[in-house]
């Protein structure tokens, strides 16, 4: 039943690294929003026990909501494409990023930062010498978790017409029976697992460079 | 992914916020459905019966499948861990990774488009995808223990057997039961994609809502599968604290 899948990749190459590097864009881009945001309430929360509590468990309830179901809910206000998308991976992006850093900065030692101060050091610039680079390796791990859980939600948003592999895996489906259906889906498939490992792979290399150098192990 | 690990028990009343808070959400949500004229589209899926079908062909995809995953998981977990060989642990720990980085729906599909399409192609792709993670969690639950306490358990006379029975299970288990919510939650998303190959369930009304342009049938959709998955995780925490040993 199944077209040769050389044949199949030697025409569809060029679609295939597009959509590849498309798959990657996006969740490039919602990682990094959701890194900043998520940074950002960790810093307001971590400190004070009733705001920590109540932003965990809420992006710990919000992590179980099934993403098709939260695709859906946007993309009537938000359209096709990559808005719903792009919001929906930042969502689930979060709870991972907001737990580590408020992990991150609780595992700061309270006499380092007591002597920042004594130091003459500023709240802000302890944070940003101090608390934050200390954190980091924390913080990073949070964001690595995310990567992986974005990429595989990534590809469920092909369904609202999201960009990336995840066009190539409903493609198969929708040309069921057809000559290439496995083709298509089995190639979508391997390159978001092959994406999702060097990914992973390439966060052990921007974990290791973005580490201040003394805590480099 | 273990986006479980052992949280504080929580007690009394605080206990009961999140199934309130569900419960609140689900009034709301049928408020506001009776207060709309439903078109004859709308009608034919936003009726109680074909809402406690789709329900019911949920819950059954999710705990039957998360039954077989405990019952399959568990045992190779500690079959993987009583061989004690290098080997076989990287193969465990190398398949769970390549597992979490494999996207749910291309192994729904994938199966659909080998085999057949259906309910019972959900329910082993649903297997497949929660085995991994918590076969891993077995094994890292288990090397966890304490080499101290297992030499002691030796020391006071108990046979390899019993040292697994009495002393490493139990305090695995918070590691292996976080793995099952884990699993259990991730079906409950899985079984919304079941949709795409004919499994029913609430991901069929998520579904036509989209493909109909029928905003209250995917508003419905969704909030009940939510609903579904934020209760399940809750019970399995329930389930969690309840089952755990006391001196731990």
């Amino acid at each position: 039943m199944s077209g040769s899948l050389d044949v199949f990749l030697a025409r569809r190459w060029e679609d295939l690294v597009m959509l590849t590097l498309q798959h990657l864009a996006v969740v490039a881009l919602s990682l990094a929003i959701a890194t900043v945001l998520g940074v950002l309430i960790g810093l307001l929360v971590w400190d004070r026990n009733v705001p920590r509590t109540a932003a965990l468990t809420a992006a710990g309830i919000a992590i179980t909501i099934p993403s098709l179901a939260l695709l859906a809910l946007l993309s009537p206000v938000l359209g096709l494409g990559w808005a719903p998308t792009v919001v929906s991976l930042v969502f689930y992006s979060l709870l991972p990023i907001v737990r580590n850093t408020v992990v991150g900065l609780r595992e700061v030692p309270a006499h380092l930062i007591e002597s920042a101060r004594g130091m003459g050091m500023t709240p802000v610039k302890t944070l940003l010498s101090i608390q934050l680079p200390l954190a980091w390796p924390v913080i990073v791990t949070g964001i690595r978790v995310a990567a992986q859980l974005t990429v595989g939600i990534a590809a469920i948003a092909a369904y609202v017409a999201g960009p990336g592999l995840g066009l190539y895996i409903f493609k198969g489906l929708s040309s069921l029976g057809s000559v290439n259906a496995l083709n298509f889906t089995l190639t979508g498939t391997i390159c978001v697992v092959l994406l999702a490992l060097l990914l992973d792979g390439a966060f052990v290399l921007i974990a290791r460079y973005s580490t201040s150098r003394g805590l480099r192990v | 992914m273990t986006v479980h690990t052992g949280q504080a028990p929580r007690l009394g009343l605080k206990r009961f916020t999140t199934p309130l808070a569900v419960v609140v959400a689900l009034v709301a949500l049928f408020a506001w459905l009776s207060s709309l004229t439903l078109d004859s589209i709308e009608q034919r899926t936003l009726n109680t019966s074909y809402l406690l079908d789709r329900t019911q062909e949920h819950v059954l995809l999710t705990v039957v499948s998360s039954a077989l995953v405990a019952l399959l998981a568990i045992p190779a977990g500690i079959a993987a861990y009583r061989v004690r060989s290098k080997a076989v642990r990287a193969f465990v720990i190398g398949l769970g990774n390549i597992g979490q980085a494999t996207p749910a729906v291309g192994v729904v599909i994938l199966l659909a488009i080998v085999w057949q399409t259906g309910f019972y192609t959900a329910l082993i792709s649903l297997v497949a995808y929660c085995f991994l993670p918590a076969l891993r969690n077995t094994l890292t639950g288990l090397e966890q223990v304490d080499q101290a306490t297992r030499e002691a358990a030796r020391g006071m006379g108990m046979t390899p057997r019993q040292v697994l029975w009495r002393i490493e299970l139990p305090l695995a288990s918070p590691v292996i039961l976080a793995g099952l919510r884990t699993a259990l939650v991730f079906s409950v998303g899985v079984a919304t994609i079941a949709t795409f190959i004919n499994a029913g369930g609430l991901g069929d009304m998520i579904v036509n809502g989209l493909k109909l342009q029928r905003y209250p049938v995917i508003v419905v959709g969704a909030v009940l599968v939510a609903a579904i998955a934020v209760l399940i995780d809750w019970a399995a925490g329930l389930v969690e604290d309840l089952v755990r040993p006391r001196g731990l």
